[in-house]
């Protein structure tokens, strides 16, 4: 693919990703950015289809479900997971066309315990639980991250950033509509 | 004797919550991918209840409930959706094909048990 001048970089429209945002795009103009500490970004891609996504996301629950493969498939990194593969199908990528690229999952500071290792754990099983091939990762350390993602093109940078993310490492109440029932 | 459940979902994460949240509650759990998938398997199964997602490939959430309504055998069965759609649009539209009730993801897995509890009752 030819590479970008930097005028066509600045032309682009940058969207960023906020932690629990999961956005998707087939528009050639823009550009998805996010900052990573212990979260994590799963970028996914259907080359045939010209559809990209990106999620941004901490396991906030973790209380575990049953069992230890339900424990990793935390109801919070699952319904970023889904809301981002939806986002995508919508927009007319396939299930079965997507491809992974997993960020970020850092240790940011002591006493966070093993947060970004379970992020990153969590990503890796849901995608293989989903059959999504995984082409690359550039996860765990210590520093920041941050992403710039491209959908329409499928073509992603990581840099190591200095400045550290705004994280609410606060384990989150749930969200007032959670699992609303309603009875026809 | 327990009672049982067909989840359809194209995800086997989900269906693998699904599984884990329903069977602590003492249900039954039987799985199917997408619709057609679903229409297979209800062809030799005898669920007292569907719980279906609504975005799958092949056959769509409201295609299933369609079909099944269509269907003498299965017009009465209980379909709920467990989806992470919210729209009134898209409510009205699984009400309208003859869907039984409507929850939105992430599920809660009391919540669930409640109203399916309430559903078979």
């Amino acid at each position: 693919m030819t590479a970008m001048t930097p005028i066509e970089l600045s032309q682009m429209r940058r969207l960023t990703v906020a932690q629990g945002d999961s956005l998707a795009s087939s528009d050639a103009s823009v550009i998805f950015t996010t900052v990573l500490g212990s979260c994590v970004a799963v970028c996914l891609y259907d080359g045939a289809a010209g559809v990209g996504g990106m999620n941004h996301f901490l396991l906030a629950d973790p209380a575990p479900i049953a069992g230890e493969d339900a424990h990793l498939l935390n109801r919070y990194g699952l319904h970023s997971m889904e809301l981002l593969i939806n986002a995508m199908l919508k927009r007319g990528a396939a299930r079965f066309g997507l491809k992974a690229r997993i960020y970020g999952g850092a240790t940011m500071r002591e006493g966070l315990g093993d947060i970004g290792r379970r992020n990153i754990e969590f990503a890796r099983k849901f995608l293989a639980n989903e059959k999504i091939p995984v082409l690359g990762e550039n996860v765990g350390g210590t520093s920041a991250r941050r992403i710039e993602f491209r959908p329409a093109a499928g073509l992603s940078r990581c840099k190591v950033v200095s400045s550290k993310p705004v994280e609410n490492i606060i384990v989150k109440a749930p969200p007032a509509s959670l699992g609303d029932v309603e009875l026809f | 004797m327990s009672r049982r459940i067909l989840t359809v979902d194209d995800s086997p994460s989900m269906r693998m919550l699904l599984r884990a949240a329903l069977t602590e509650q003492g249900f039954t759990v039987f799985e199917a991918e997408d619709g057609v998938d679903a229409l297979e398997k209800l062809e030799s199964l005898t669920p007292d209840l569907v719980i279906t997602d609504i975005n799958m490939p092949r056959m769509d959430g409201f295609g299933l409930i369609e079909a099944l309504r269509s269907g003498a055998l299965c017009a009465g069965l209980p379909i709920l959706v467990l989806t992470t759609e919210a729209s009134d649009e898209k409510k009205a539209r699984a009400r309208n094909a003859g869907a039984t009730g409507w929850i939105v993801k992430p599920f809660d897995r009391e919540k669930l048990g409640a109203a399916i509890r309430r559903v078979l009752h």
